[in-house]
């Protein structure tokens, strides 16, 4: 066991490795980041221009750009920014995590509902409650994240307006200036959350309800729920560990592979919500052709997917015996 | 067993299989309505902005007016027909999700096709590009492309490739997925051993077998990519103005969501109701492609028997039975049997009808009324207590069928007449709770395949505890569970029993995993076994010690058994009775001896004629048994 987590571990440092050459590469060769510098009228003197290639190191071969910037990386440096004051690394510490609150709530809720709903969809199946989740879930798959953000702040607004308290947040992470006190801090916070973990989980929540569904039906037709009743286990014991019990399993897989798709999902609803995080952070480096920032942006992201990718995979194993024997062999 | 590999190869018949398609797609209102949607939506989108009076560039006077006659939409704030807008948003929307889609599906399937056909180091090449493009958000990923292509103007075909470049990976998974499987088939080897160049393979045999599942994802690629251009165009790296897309028309209304609804809904509800459409339409032409199957529930409370099935008129008890006779055995069927003089196998029914029978099957019939299919058909039979007898035949002559419908486990859709009783007690029209007091207490099943009947996230001692638990009142002990578990195991022959009770299904042999599902049907003290092939998915070497573990497991509770095999040989020392069935009906009844010695059903003797190539395995036909 502990020799094939050591493994997978190695794997996905590898796997992360690869990506951070796929990212360097398509950032570098995408485009110039001085093409705006170049073209400025009058003429910028080609001595600044190349003071600011060299300061950024686009003087250097792209190999060895990007040991350079790599080496930095594994040192916390990430690189010099467009406009000189600006941390990247500090800056990616602070914006993460307030990323990941979003994506991590968001993803814990949607977990639940999406196994609740699949599961009554695949055991009432065909029937009036699984129609109905069916139809939501294509309702939910159908609806553009940024909209559905949209529609959710401007009627927090109206709300707010109607009743004339506070009663959602509809700007920001947190209140400005921050409330003072541990529990008053916290309890912001997570007012600041309920419309944004909205919005992600109802974009989530289809397709892994549908997942559920189809997870629980196979569950169903398995030899061994029949076995079991035909052994005269009570109905509540054969659904809790030969119905159940199984039909979880696949699920942690998805939701692995589907954290990309949510750090797509929270750039636009922090952008709506005007949140100080990932989202902000990327759409600003892409406005001022931030480079490194950018850079450091798809690192950081792709670092989240492998590692819950990992935790995903290390999850499956403990879960499934079936995953072990791979230990032994 | 060739041929029936080869006469299996599918994309023979598929001229019919798309008809039959076409036909289901037609008669399914979903189909039609979503199509009708889309369809509708593609014309109103390429035609409808030269038809319309105004132009997205044209500004009227009237500015951020409500919905009217002159505008059905609306006005923004410039005073844009909102109309107008909408088409322009929705040709861009679609044009770029048909350019997306269509570079898209081909570099997915033609990398999915390659990998899962090539293997080895091409599908690992493949396959690991696939997944460094997923560890990217691809929203972040073409935000940037989008923002660095702004130089050389971003247009509606650059956008696409980009997203095309990002989005063809799901494809090719699935895609590698099923031409993986398809590569194990027989009929691609010999294609090969014939000479045929692989991309021709590929082109002729494997593409065609991808095409109903890649059409389904093409569906859910549109609609994706219809979502990733109107978010991308909402975050202002997508489509820019003076031109402009459905996600910038609802970036420009964010903030008069409420006071102007006009502007933000009609551009939101046609992203909305495209993709709902293109979803519907997927899900449908699925459907169509293949055929929706009735789950097997096996808990499903509906299964429970209607009860007008029991009010049925069935033959009086004082007419003669005709399943008493032995149906159609050669010339003795032209002559009534009498009892009296029928020497060999009435009298030995005679003797054994004589206690009450534990298990009386009177006119069973198993039909499934929507298929037209009468599974099992007027079938009577008895057997007495500790009474062993085989139910022989062939795949699908309703062996399994018959016995479901003893415990009760039809599958949906099954209507089941005539009277199943046991020990005296009528099994029809149980509930759950019913039938717990006699399925796993009084009548143990052994299923054919161990592996699968096995759960595979619980131990071997959790199987024992969970079936003990069940036939207990109040709670069982472990350390009761364990002592007892390792008596039964060691009972069927299971050595280092106490390891063997903490490790999963999976470690186990076949050959183990059988003996364990042996060991769990004798824990209750069973007065019947049903043993439905169990050797079956069994290597040919461990056949015969597992089947003289269950004979002993069964002794030791004298339990009675119904053994169903199609292998006469099998069962030759194992059973007292043989019963033959034919397409649902009993063809021939008789004890086991009599049987090998003097078959009278023409079926019974082909059986027989069968035994030696049975019994030396499918392998090698040739060799002699005895």
């Amino acid at each position: 066991m502990v020799r094939s987590i050591g493994l997978r571990v190695v794997n996905s440092l590898l796997v992360l490795l690869a990506s951070s050459v796929l990212i360097f590469s398509l950032v570098s060769l995408a485009g110039d980041p001085l093409a705006e510098l170049r073209q400025q009228d009058p003429p910028v003197s080609p001595a600044v221009i190349e003071a600011e290639e060299h300061r950024l190191g686009l003087d250097l071969p792209l190999p060895q750009r990007y040991l350079h910037w790599i080496a930095g990386v594994v040192g916390g440096d990430f690189g010099q920014s467009v406009s000189p004051s600006l941390d990247i690394g500090a800056e990616l510490g602070d914006r993460v995590v307030v990323t990941l609150r979003l994506v991590v709530l968001a993803m814990a809720v949607a977990v639940v509902l999406a196994v609740g709903a699949g599961l009554v969809s695949g055991l009432r199946q065909n029937r009036w409650p699984d129609l109905s989740l069916t139809f939501a879930s294509f309702v939910l798959l159908s609806l553009p994240s940024f909209w559905l953000a949209v529609l959710l702040k401007q009627g927090g607004i109206w709300i707010n307006q109607a009743t004339g308290y506070r009663v959602f947040f509809t700007v920001g992470f947190e209140s400005v200036p921050p409330v003072g006190g541990f529990w008053a801090h916290g309890l912001d916070l997570a007012g600041h959350l309920i419309l944004p973990t909205i919005v992600l989980v109802l974009v989530h929540l289809a397709s892994w309800t549908r997942y559920q569904r189809a997870a629980t039906i196979r569950a169903l037709e398995a030899d061994h729920v029949k076995y079991a009743i035909l052994r005269g286990l009570p109905r509540s014991r054969v659904m809790r560990s030969h119905v159940i019990r199984p039909s979880l399993i696949p699920l942690i897989t998805i939701v692995g592979l589907e954290m990309p798709g949510l750090f797509s999902g929270a750039i636009i609803t922090e952008t709506v919500f005007q949140w100080n995080g990932m989202g902000a952070l990327l759409l600003d480096a892409l406005r001022r052709s931030d480079v490194n920032v950018v850079l450091g942006w798809l690192l950081v992201s792709a670092s989240a997917v492998v590692g819950f990718n990992l935790l995903t995979d290390i999850l499956y194993r403990v879960i499934d015996p079936r995953m072990r024997r791979a230990d032994h062999v | 067993m060739s041929e029936t590999t080869l006469a299996a190869q599918p994309g023979t018949g598929s001229a019919s299989a798309w008809a039959v398609a076409r036909r289901r797609f037609g008669r399914d209102p979903v189909a039609l309505v979503s199509l009708t949607v889309v369809v509708a939506m593609v014309l109103a989108a390429s035609l409808g902005p030269s038809l319309w009076t105004f132009s997205h560039t044209d500004i009227t006077p009237d500015l951020s007016q409500p919905p009217s006659a002159a505008h059905p939409f609306g006005t923004d704030t410039l005073g844009h027909d909102m109309l107008a807008l909408v088409l322009r948003g929705l040709r861009q929307s679609l044009a770029i999700a048909f350019m997306v889609a269509l570079p898209a599906t081909l570099l997915g399937v033609a990398g999915g096709v390659v990998a899962g056909f090539r293997g080895g180091l091409v599908d690992n090449l493949i396959m690991r590009l696939v997944d460094l493009i997923l560890t990217i958000p691809s929203m972040a990923l073409a935000s940037f492309l989008g923002s660095r292509l702004r130089g050389v103007g971003i247009s509606t075909f650059t956008l696409s490739m980009v997203l095309a470049a990002l989005l063809w990976t799901s494809m090719a998974r699935l895609v590698r997925g099923i031409s993986l499987s398809i590569r194990q088939e027989l009929y691609i080897d010999a294609a090969i051993l014939m000479g045929a160049s692989h991309p021709r393979i590929m082109a002729r045999h494997v593409l065609p077998n991808v095409l109903d599942q890649v059409i389904v994802s093409i569906t859910l690629l549109v609609g994706t990519a219809v979502l990733s251009e109107s978010g991308l165009s909402f975050l202002g790296f997508g489509i820019r103005p003076p031109d402009t897309s459905l996600g910038l028309l609802v970036s420009n209304a964010k903030d008069s969501a409420m006071t102007r609804p006009w502007t933000f809904y009609f551009p939101g509800l046609a992203i909305i109701v495209f993709v709902l459409a293109i979803n519907f339409l997927g899900e449908s032409l699925r459907r169509a492609l293949n055929p929706h199957r009735v789950t097997n529930d096996h808990l499903d409370r509906r299964r429970r028997r209607p009860r007008a099935d029991r009010l049925q008129p069935r033959p009086s008890r004082l007419q003669p039975r005709p399943s008493r006779r032995r149906p159609g055995a050669g010339a003795a069927a032209a002559v009534p049997v009498d009892r009296s003089t029928a020497v060999g196998v009435e009298a030995a029914e005679a003797v054994l009808a004589d206690p009450p029978p534990l298990l009386e099957i009177d006119q069973l019939s198993v039909e499934f009324p929507a298929e037209r299919v009468r599974a099992v058909d007027q079938l009577s039979l008895r057997l007495a207590p500790g009474e062993v007898v085989a139910l022989v035949g062939e795949s699908g002559s309703g062996k399994t069928m018959t016995v479901s419908a003893v415990v009760g486990l039809l599958p949906v859709g099954a209507r089941l007449s005539g009277r199943v009783r046991f020990q005296g007690r009528d099994l029809t029209a149980l509930d759950y709770d019913q039938w717990r007091a006699i399925r796993g207490s009084q009548i143990s099943i052994i299923l054919q395949d161990p592996m699968t009947s096995l759960n595979p996230v619980l131990t071997v001692f959790r199987h024992f505890h969970e079936t003990m638990q069940a036939l207990s009142e109040g709670r069982v002990a472990e350390a009761e569970v364990r002592q007892r578990a390792v008596e039964l195991m060691r009972a069927v022959g299971i050595t280092r029993a106490e390891d063997r009770l903490h490790q999963y299904p999976h470690e186990l042999s076949g050959g183990m995993r059988q003996r364990v599902v042996i060991a769990l049907a004798i824990v209750s003290r069973p007065q019947l076994i049903i043993a439905d092939e169990p050797t079956t998915a069994l290597d040919v070497t461990v056949q015969a010690r597992v089947l003289d573990s269950l004979d002993q497991a069964r002794a030791s509770v004298g339990a009675a058994m119904v053994f169903i095999t199609h292998d006469l040989a099998l069962v030759a020392g194992l059973v007292d009775r043989v019963l033959v069935m034919k397409d649902g009906r009993l063809v021939e009844a008789a004890p086991v001896d009599d049987i090998f010695a003097r078959p009278q059903h023409p079926y019974t003797q082909t059986l027989l004629s069968k035994v030696p190539r049975l019994r030396a395995g499918t392998a090698e036909p040739a060799v002699d048994h005895d």
